[in-house]
């Protein structure tokens, strides 16, 4: 059984790749050219997906046709501005590799890297 | 009352001056496993002390020397022991100091919490925008500035940007992703939260704000330290310049940053591990430590 969240993301996927307002119909057409799926299944998870707020939509002749509130860049930011942000985290939500540095601070490690090439290289 | 002093004492030297020693000592740099297991044992240490000193304070010396039974009663064995004091006082002899000892594992358990949830709404978005890259074991996204991080917990991912794949070369991304591997197989989360937990509960104690930044560096080493088993210095090295001049920093910079150069000239320049005296004395000292104030407040 796959996760809700992962059918969440399969529907919005499309619907970002596509650009344009698009049925459950049209969604689950796509999806079963992979693998079989219930059509209550596709429109129930677009239902959520819009009472969470992250599809609109509106009716096109007697079907619900929807898309996407936000870009794909959008949540991309949203996510980065978490990983990278400048309000931290409570702790232990996630370990960076490097944590944000000054200009200054980033010259520093660049001439210390400098200093050991230039040694290697002697 | 002497007794309550010495603790409290002891407690202090534990709160306010053994951590502005620790977090300039030569040798945790060089072994920083042993380091993070001083600063856990130093929280504890002081913990232990507090509780002690509190409960001896509240405790009126006649009941602590009560004979045998006041005794046992002030090691806290027995609850509630007959003596000379009143039952109200008993009890508040034993809240008082249970609260001190609650006060830390509360807020152990509130930013637990709080990471979780804050890891579950990272998790929701990372499954929408990330794509997974199998042969790195990590998800992608999509975005320009380069970063490599983790997030652990039972649903752990390690999290790649583009930009990370654009500037860094293979050899410096095996190096880079063995890192964040090491943070996870080691759960250093949880040595995060435990020196968060402990700061939160005793705000502008000394102990608790080294503690924080010094675990916070020495887990980084220490997942250094795991990928330069498997790769070259330079490598990782590199790795951390390339990832540090991609950022563009943002307007408000927090503080701490010093610590990636500390990082970088140690994994530049090796060091040898300390002395197998001095890593035998940590070790002694830091189970020492907690068990020390057990033994002053037993044998009074």
């Amino acid at each position: 059984m796959r996760q809700l969240g992962e059918l969440e993301a399969e529907i919005m996927h499309r619907l970002w790749a596509w650009g344009r307002p698009a049925s459950a119909r049209d969604v689950l057409t796509d999806i079963n050219k992979q693998r079989p799926l219930a059509y209550s299944t596709v429109k129930t998870v677009a239902d959520i997906l819009h009472n969470k707020g992250m599809l609109k939509r509106h009716k096109e002749g007697r079907a619900w046709v929807y898309e996407p509130t936000c870009t794909r860049q959008q949540y991309t930011a949203a996510l980065m501005r978490q990983a990278l942000g400048g309000n931290p985290d409570p702790a232990g939500t996630l370990v960076s590799f490097l944590e944000q540095m000054t200009p200054e601070e980033t010259d520093a490690l660049r001439s210390a890297l400098r200093v050991v090439k230039r040694r290697s290289e002697a | 009352m002497s007794t309550a002093a010495v603790l409290a004492g002891y407690a202090v030297v534990a709160g306010a001056l053994v951590p502005s020693l620790l977090s300039r000592a030569k040798w945790a740099h060089r072994a920083p496993v042993l380091a993070v297991l001083a600063w856990q044992g130093l929280m504890v240490t002081f913990v232990v002390a507090t509780v002690l000193a509190v409960y001896h304070l509240l405790l009126s010396e006649e009941h602590a020397h009560d004979g045998l039974v006041g005794l046992i009663s002030a090691c806290g064995l027995i609850v509630g022991a007959p003596g000379t004091g009143t039952a109200s006082d008993t009890v508040l002899a034993l809240t008082a100091p249970a609260a001190v000892a609650v006060l830390p594992l509360g807020w152990l358990v509130r930013c637990a919490w709080q990471a979780r949830r804050a890891r579950q709404r990272h998790l929701d978005l990372l499954v929408l925008v990330g794509e997974p890259a199998p042969e790195y074991d990590a998800t992608v996204v999509d975005h320009t500035a380069p970063a490599v991080y983790c997030l652990p917990g039972r649903r752990c991912r390690v999290v790649i940007t583009q930009g990370a794949l654009d500037v860094l070369s293979e050899e410096q991304l095996r190096a880079v992703l063995e890192h964040e591997r090491a943070h996870i197989d080691g759960r250093h989360h949880v040595l995060h939260l435990l020196a968060e937990a402990f700061s939160r509960a005793f705000p502008g104690l000394p102990l608790g704000r080294h503690a924080k930044e010094q675990t916070a560096l020495l887990v980084e080493m220490i997942a250094d330290d795991h990928a330069l088993r498997s790769h070259r210095r330079e490598v990782l090295a590199s790795a951390m310049y390339e990832v540090a001049a991609g950022r563009v920093p943002p307007v408000a910079l927090g503080a701490g940053g010093t610590g990636a150069l500390i990082r970088l000239r140690r994994v530049l320049t090796p060091q040898p591990r300390p002395h197998r005296a001095t890593r035998l004395g940590v070790v002694a000292a830091t189970v020492a430590a907690p068990l020390l104030p057990l033994l002053v407040a037993c044998g009074h």
